[in-house]
Parts: structure tokens; sequence; C-alpha cells
């Protein structure tokens, strides 16, 4: 083994390479776990849903609504214990950049559908007095600064108010949410209110998605089948799935967004590789005539090759230490930026494990190449110096 | 006097290891950043090439796209008939009403997507000319159920040759052609109007589009500005757009098709660039920390030199300029490497998700002139910003000291 204070020494001799070849590893460490988090933070709505509630929509999509008599036709195949519906409201808060999900719903069995979805009974209550009554995210509250009994005016992009004006929303609570596959940036409104409203202008309204849930016992691919073989015939074909199944869909629209992120993380790994290597042979033509001293002494050819494998070791690790950090302190922030596109941004565990091995298996790889060549010199050689 | 450039040649040259690496490690951050910046020059491109001035795009006002717009029959018939500023062909005005609608299909690759489905009337083609060129079959006969797809699709979503059949929600339409557009067009599915909307159980077009007679002034406002103001602008008093704006029996906005086209690009473009611009701040800082490492150990190595290039009169800017060359053509070698690894994607076809309408958009990586311009303008940088404080400490060395430490 080569002496620790020597790889601390070699280390300290070019002390601005070595904080340049640890920032540059930060970097890298860092941009690889925050790319990885927003894959990971993307899937995992469809990971985390609830394996008994399904979703129906129109075999053509979600561009076309689904009559309402579909419901209590639903409610009686054996196996479906709750449904509810969804429609799309697609307004906007002022201006086109205030972009939010709404959604028109039964409240009492949304509620019921989705516990993840956590709300003050008063908040319950005051829906149910307010016909315009609506709860909003925390989200959603916070970016906006609307509190509850303030009137929200949104402008109907896609369903005009029939008297040619904005929409007006009371907010009767605020909903909170930890649950990946349930985002708090989303306002959900009384159906009547919405049907009410629409039918004045001549436009009633269908129905863009039924929400199930399935029944203990009951066997979700049979619901299923019951569903979609229900409606073959009737003026909508449907389209049941699992939640999980649902929320992939929606997210395979990304398209290759994805993979070019994983080819971005695959560039930065390459790059850092590079810089490393780099670094370590320039730290190595540098140490040639130490080596020479060195193995003149008496130290062996293997502590020779350890003591350049760890000093490249120690930086990685500690580069990669650092973007880790980095990637934990700015995950509020990127957090809060990334809100309407990747929800609930996190780094998970195993992001943090997969940068750990990273920067483990970096440094050693980095230092092979020199080691190898200081291994091979004589000390004749090395203390002649190559440069 | 400055010192000859071939010194800092053969410097690259016999330092070969570390210059490949230095240009390697910046080569792959120029890759990514023009990668990300040639799929914004992909999806821009197809949204703006064949938008045109003469032709008015009319929606629904206060909708922001065609998805949301809707117009009744009637509404839209009364519209092309009603206003004086559409040019009038042998068949009549040269206007027609188009649905926009988006369709679950498979994907070669698995899973469902969203295609964009356009129902379209005859009049559509008269307007269109060749910008719509039927490559294989022919064109859908109206009344039928037949469809004509866009070839970008071809490749990435099932049952889109000729003679397939796709259904849609019951009605089996047939493939009967594909058809070349390098817009947007070249990755939606044809069909006539009035059929979609029949199997769809949609019951009215979503925009109606009309080319204008030469001349006219429509006066909309800038689309980029009615999306990110509060107070959304109003058109120019007196024009076309503020006249139907406030028209009493079919009020509708109206735009030309170039500035509409422009308009749909507004957040994906934005959220590109974004994407672009950050990780080329964070990446390019770690290149710049390679190529400053570099430097640092080339002037290390070569104090010597400089000691005897000070000794016998150089000047130190001459010595300063003499490494920030050297860093420059690292950066600049970096920006070449970075180009090729780029240029392997020109044309590969991307998709993604088009936020403004929620239907997938098939289009194509573009390395164009301006996409290698900003790389080998950001590797110029890398190495300029790498290149400054070795260069300095170079040229602030003392004769003495320097010859001596070498």
């Amino acid at each position: 083994m080569p002496p620790f204070q020597l790889v601390w020494r070699n280390l300290l001799r070019r002390p601005l390479r070595s904080v340049l070849t640890v920032l540059s590893l930060m970097v890298a460490i860092f941009l690889i776990c925050s790319l990885r988090s927003l894959i990971t933070t993307i899937r995992s709505a469809a990971d985390n849903s609830d394996p008994r509630r399904l979703a129906v929509m129109s075999a053509s999509g979600l561009f076309v609504e689904l009559p309402l008599h579909y419901q209590a036709e639903i409610e009686r195949i054996p196996g479906v214990e709750l449904t509810t519906k969804f429609q799309w409201f697609g307004a906007y808060y002022r201006s086109q950049q205030n972009f939010f999900a709404q959604f028109a719903v039964d409240p009492a069995s949304m509620f019921k559908m989705y516990p993840e979805c956590k709300v003050a009974p008063e908040a319950i209550e005051n829906m149910a007095k307010e016909r315009t009554g609506c709860i909003i995210g925390s989200t959603l509250a916070r970016e906006f600064d609307w509190k509850v009994g303030d009137t929200i005016p949104l402008i109907g992009d896609l369903r005009p108010h029939p008297e040619d004006k904005a929409w007006e929303f009371k907010v009767a609570g605020i909903y909170h949410s930890d649950a990946p596959n349930f985002d708090s940036r989303t306002l959900f409104f009384r159906w009547d209110y919405f049907e009410e409203t629409l039918k004045q202008g001549g436009v009633p309204p269908g129905v863009g998605v039924y929400s199930i849930r399935v029944a203990p016992g009951a066997s979700v691919d049979q619901v299923i089948a019951d569903v979609e073989e229900l409606f073959h015939d009737s003026e909508q074909r449907v389209d049941c799935d699992t939640e999980a199944e649902f929320q992939r869909q929606f997210q395979s629209m990304f398209g290759n967004l994805p993979l070019f992120l994983s080819w971005i993380g695959g560039g930065v790994l390459i790059a850092i590789l590079v810089a490393c290597v780099n670094t370590m042979l320039m730290a190595m033509r540098e140490q040639t005539p130490d080596v020479g001293i060195l193995k003149a002494l008496g130290f062996t050819d293997a502590s020779m090759f350890g003591l350049l494998i760890l000093q490249s070791t120690f930086l990685s690790v500690l580069g990669g230490g650092l973007g880790m950090l980095l990637a934990l302190g700015t995950q509020g922030a990127l957090a809060r930026f990334l809100e309407a596109f990747a929800p609930g941004y996190r780094v998970t565990p195993e992001t943090f494990a997969l940068a750990a091995v990273i920067a483990l298996v970096l440094g050693p790889l980095a230092g092979i190449a020199p080691a190898l060549l200081a291994r091979k010199l004589t000390p004749i050689e090395a203390t002649r110096g190559t440069d | 006097m400055l010192v000859p450039l071939s010194y800092n040649l053969r410097s690259l040259f016999v330092r070969r290891s570390a210059t490949l690496l230095t240009v390697l490690g910046i080569g792959a951050t120029v890759a990514i950043v023009s990668g990300i910046l040639a799929l914004q020059q992909g999806f821009h491109h197809m949204f703006t090439t064949g938008g045109r001035e003469d032709l008015a795009v009319f929606l629904r006002p206060g909708a922001s796209n065609e998805g949301n717009s809707q117009f009744n029959r009637e509404r839209g018939l009364t519209l092309i008939k009603s206003v004086p500023e559409i040019e009038v062909g042998p068949q009549g005005p040269l206007a027609s009403m188009e649905a926009y609608l988006a369709v679950l299909l498979d994907r070669t690759s698995g899973g469902l997507t969203n295609v964009p489905l356009r129902g379209v009337q005859p009049m559509t083609f008269a307007i269109r000319g060749d910008e719509i060129r039927i490559v294989e079959g022919r064109t859908f006969t109206p009344g039928h159920d037949e469809l004509i797809v866009g070839r970008r699709l071809v490749a990435g979503i099932a049952n889109c040759r000729v003679g397939d059949v796709i259904t849609l929600n019951k009605t089996p339409f047939r493939v009967v052609g594909l058809f070349e557009n390098e817009g947007q067009f070249g990755g939606e599915i044809w069909g006539d109007l009035d059929r979609l909307l029949s199997a769809m159980g949609r019951y009215g077009p979503n925009r109606v589009i009309a080319q204008l007679r030469p001349g006219t002034v429509i006066g909309s406002p800038d689309p980029m500005e009615v999306m990110f103001s509060d107070e959304p602008p109003e058109p120019e008093p007196g024009t076309m757009a503020a006249r139907l704006l406030k028209d009493n029996v079919v009020p509708a906005k109206v735009y030309s098709e170039k500035e509409f086209l422009g308009s749909q690009t507004v957040m994906l473009t934005f959220m590109l660039g974004f994407i672009g611009l950050g990780l080329g701040v964070v990446m390019g800082l770690a290149a710049i920390f390679t190529a400053m490492n570099t430097m640092l150990s080339a002037v290390a190595a070569r104090t010597y030199e400089i000691g005897i290039l000070l000794a016998i009169g150089y000047r130190p800017i001459p010595i300063f300029l003499s490494f920030m060359f050297e860093a420059l053509l690292l950066g600049l070698l970096g920006g070449l490497v970075g180009c090729v690894m780029t240029l392997p994607f020109n044309g590969v076809s991307a998709g993604t998700m088009n936020f403004q309408t929620f239907t997938e958009m098939a289009f194509a990586f573009r390395v164009t002139p301006l996409v290698l311009a900003t790389a080998v303008f950001f590797s110029l940088v890398l190495g300029l910003v790498g290149g400054a404080w070795p260069a300095l400490r170079a040229a602030l060395m003392k004769p003495t000291q320097a010859l001596k430490q070498g």
C-alpha cells in the first residue's frame, strides 16, 4: 500500500487542478442525478397508482367525449364498486401562459375514489353548498396566491361561457397530495355547474374519463373485459385500462424525449470520464520523477499503481459526493420549477445509489491507464522524466 | 513581436493525448447542446415552412389553437360567404372548413399515441396547390370513407400504408394514398370533412381557412403578445381582424397562416430553448474546467520555455495571445468534433407531444448552418474562458524564476 500522506500531498501539489477536476465531477454527477430524476419522476405516477382503479375513455382517444348515460351502465357491471367522472375544462387564468388543468367532477364520488387527495371536511361542505365552488391544489394556491373564499375568473379557451364572459369559481378549499400519481396543481369544480351552464349555450357536455374502483375480490381483468364488451356496439366504443396503464399511455406522448434525456446523460458520462483520464494523465506525467525516486527507494510496482488509482478515486469520490449534495440541495427549487411538467420532482435513493456507483467506478477507471504506465516505469527511466 | 503560431501547433501535437482528451470532452458538450438546438430547429421548421401570408385562418374568438376552436357547419358556411376579403375562384370562394381531431392509434414500436386527424373539403386542395403532393396511391374521394396519410407517419404508426384499414370509432376507413408536406400536415391523417365528423360524433368543423384577395391587411395582434400578456392586445381598429372579432353573426378570430403556425410552437420552442440553455451553461462549466486544467498543465510543463521566450525579448502580451490562441484552437477542435458527432442526427425522426394540442408530432432533427455556427461559437467561448487564466499566468511569469523553475 502506498502511504496515504503521499496521495494527499500529490493532490495538493497542483491545488487548482484538483479543485477544477472535483468541480467538473461535481457538475457531471449533479447532471446525471437530475436528469435521471426527471425520468423517474415522470414514471413514478404510473408506478404508484392504485391497481384496483381503472380508467375508461373513448377508444378514439381523449378528444372524443363519452355519453353521460354510460356511468349508470358501468355501475351495473358486477365487481364495480364505485365510479366517478371527469371532464377536461381547458381554460386559462388571464392569459394562456397561466396554464393548469381543470376538471369538472362529482365531488362526493371523486373524494371517495381518490383518498390521496387530502382535503378538510369543511371544504367538502363548502363545495356542497356553493354551486360555483371548487377545490384547488396546494401548489396552485401558492403559485397564484389564492385563498379559500377567493373568486377565480377563468377564460374558457375550449368551452366559452354561453354569456361570453369569464367562468367564475369560488375557492371552497385547498387539497394536498403527496402521492406522485395525483398532482397538486389542478382545479376541480362541480359537474352540475359545468353541465347546466353549457346547456344554456345549447352544447351539453360529455364525459372525458370515467374512473372505476374494482371491488375487493373481483377480478380486475374481468371488469376491464366486461366494460369494453358492454359498449362494443354502442355509439362510442371505449378503452378500459388500469390507472397505471392510462398514465403510462399519457406519458408515452412525451415521445422520445425520455430517450434523449438518457442520451444526454450518456454524453455527460463520456465527457467526464475523458476529463478525469486527462487529469490523471497530466498528474502522472508530472509525478514521473517522483515515481522513479520512490521506486529507487524500494516501493513496489504495485504500490505505485495503487498510488495513482487512489488519487483519482479520491477526486471522483469527493466530486461525486459534492454532486450528490448539490442534487439534494437543489431538489426543492427544481421541484418548484418543474411543477407543471413533472410534478413531485424528487431524487430517489436509487438515483443516489447509481450516482455513488458511478463515482466509485469512475475514479479507478480513469486512473488505470496512468497507473499502468507508472507501474511499468523503471526507476532510471522515471527519474530522467518524460517532459 | 508575436510568438510564431507553429509553436502552439507543435505543442498541441506533442501533448497529443491531453489534446485529444480535452477535444473529446469539449466535443461531447458541444454535441449535446447542438443536438438540442437541432431538435428545436426541426420542430420550428416543421411548423413554419409553408406558413402562407395570403392564407387566413379563422378560429372561434377566445380559442388559442384549432383543437379548442369550434364552429358549427352553418356558421362556417355563413362566414365563407360573408367575408368580402376571401378570393373567389371559378368554383366559388377559395375557402374550406376543416376539422382537427386526434385519434388514438398503435405505434409500430408498441403502445398507443394520439395522431392528428384533419377533415378537409375539396377546396382545400385547390387552395393548397402543390403544398400537398400525393406520392403513392391517390387522394380520397369526397363523401367516401377513405383516408390519405402524411408520409412522416408511415414508419412510426401501424396501419398507415396504402390498402390498410384504420377504424375511427366504429367506422372502417381505407388508406388510399400517402402524401408529402414539409410542414405540420406531413405528420397528419386527412380525410373527407363530413365523413370524419360523422364517424367521430362531432357536429362541426374547428376552423375555416381561406385564400385572401391580394393586398388584404389582416391586422391581427402579434400572437406572442397575446400569449404572454394578461391584457390581451386588440387588433388594429378598422382592419378585417377588428371587424370580424365583433361580428354579430359569426364572430371570429383571424390570423394569417404564418402567424398562426408561429403561435402554435411557442411553448415547445421555449421549453427546448430553455433546456438547451440550461444544459449548455451547466455542461459548459464542466468543459471550461477541463480546458483550464489542460492549459494550466500545458503552461506549467513549459515554464522553462516561457522563461526563454521572455529572456530573448518577447513581451508578456504576445505570450498571453499565444496561449490564448492555443486555447481557442483547442476549443475550435472540440467544436468541430462536436459538429461531426451531431451531423449523423440530421434527419433522424423524433416525436414528442405538442403541449398546446396534446397530440404527438413527428418531426426530424435539423442540423442547420445556424446550429453548426452556434456550436462552433460555443466551443470558442469554452476555449476562451478556459484559457484566459492559464494564459495570464504564463504572461505574468518572471523570466529568471521561470528559467530556474523549469
